[in-house]
């Protein structure tokens, strides 16, 4: 791995490679903005959530404990919680990439489960690709944070758009690649079951988290059986 | 102000989670680790589809969308399709 030079094209690759989850998120983003500005949030406040802490499930927890006047450390906490995750992404991505020490600072800052996804999946991945699809939804996500609070009570309701939908599709587009075999899949459908488990117990972001260690650790005992290390 | 210094905690604690995983490239890892590493994404995306779809009220209809998707991805390979076909369906069963 040698740190390549910044490829415009493999930038818009990434770039583009997100844009079929644009359906998905533009509303979440609004509804994230409308219920900021319930929670008593003002405009500014509201796009800064967007623009620096950038985590789709994390701003929403925060937006619902500002409104349940919640103490600030507790809405850290409950944001660190959701976020541990981003661990193991880092941990994955930083195998197939190489990055500067200014490239690692942009890449971390703008690092999503989306993103994350894609980039993982992109043959010959590089930072320009990365950043492409990083910033792809750091875009649409501030955009529409910021027509959300705008519009405010305009903006209609993710649920009942049915948008939401769009997240377990590119997910399962993105796992379906990965199934070509015989162990993949049992990990794949484990992981399933234990998520499952584990989601009627614990919040979103720790069950992303646990299912993602609990079923590599089954993948990785699964492979490596039997082999003499 | 504690409404900024709470968005900046957020902002620090989310932030040294990036950046944490992405830092530690120079690890050497043993072979039990580099295949726990490669199937961090099969485990990550099965646990961001199914609390989704399973937890959710018209779970029926999600699942058909699901299937009807990944025949979609099996056939076309291509993300696109798979999600605009998956959502096509979901959108048709809502209204029946």
């Amino acid at each position: 791995m040698t740190v390549t030079p910044f490829s415009r094209s493999s930038f818009l690759a990434g770039f583009r490679a997100i844009v079929p989850l644009w359906l998905g998120i533009a509303p979440f983003a609004a509804a994230y903005a409308v219920t900021a500005r319930a929670g008593g949030l003002n405009i500014f406040e509201t796009s800064w959530m967007s623009l620096s802490v950038f985590a789709g499930a994390a701003q929403f927890a925060a937006a619902g404990l500002f409104g349940q006047g919640a103490s600030p450390l507790s809405i850290i906490a409950t944001t660190a919680v959701l976020n541990v995750r981003h661990v193991l992404y880092g941990l994955s991505l930083a195998q197939k990439v190489k990055v500067t020490w200014p490239q690692r600072l942009m890449a971390a800052q703008f690092l999503t489960d989306e993103a994350y996804g894609v980039a993982i999946n992109a043959p010959g991945l590089n930072y320009a690709y990365l950043l492409g699809a990083e910033l792809s939804l750091y875009a649409v996500w501030n955009v529409f944070t910021l027509l959300g609070s705008l519009l405010g009570s305009l903006v209609p309701d993710p649920g009942a758009l049915g948008v939401g939908i769009v997240f377990p599709l590119a997910f399962l587009g993105l796992l379906t690649p990965h199934l070509s075999s015989r162990i993949p899949l049992v990990v794949a459908l484990v992981s399933g079951l234990i998520a499952w488990s584990l989601s009627r117990i614990v919040p979103g972001g720790l069950v992303v988290l646990l299912t993602g260690i609990l079923g590599a650790l089954f993948g990785a005992w699964l492979s490596t059986r039997g082999t003499k290390t | 102000m504690t409404v900024l210094l709470t968005l900046l905690g957020m902002w620090a604690v989310t932030f040294a989670a990036r950046l944490a995983g992405l830092s530690l490239h120079r690890l050497v890892l043993p072979p039990f680790w580099l295949a726990f590493l490669r199937f961090v994404p099969i485990s990550v995306f099965a646990a961001l589809i199914v609390p989704d779809i399973a937890g959710s009220p018209d779970w029926p209809k999600k699942l058909i969308a699901c299937a009807v998707a990944a025949a979609l991805l099996w056939r076309t390979k291509a993300l696109a399709w798979g999600i605009v076909g998956g959502f096509a369906v979901y959108w048709a069963l809502r209204q029946v």
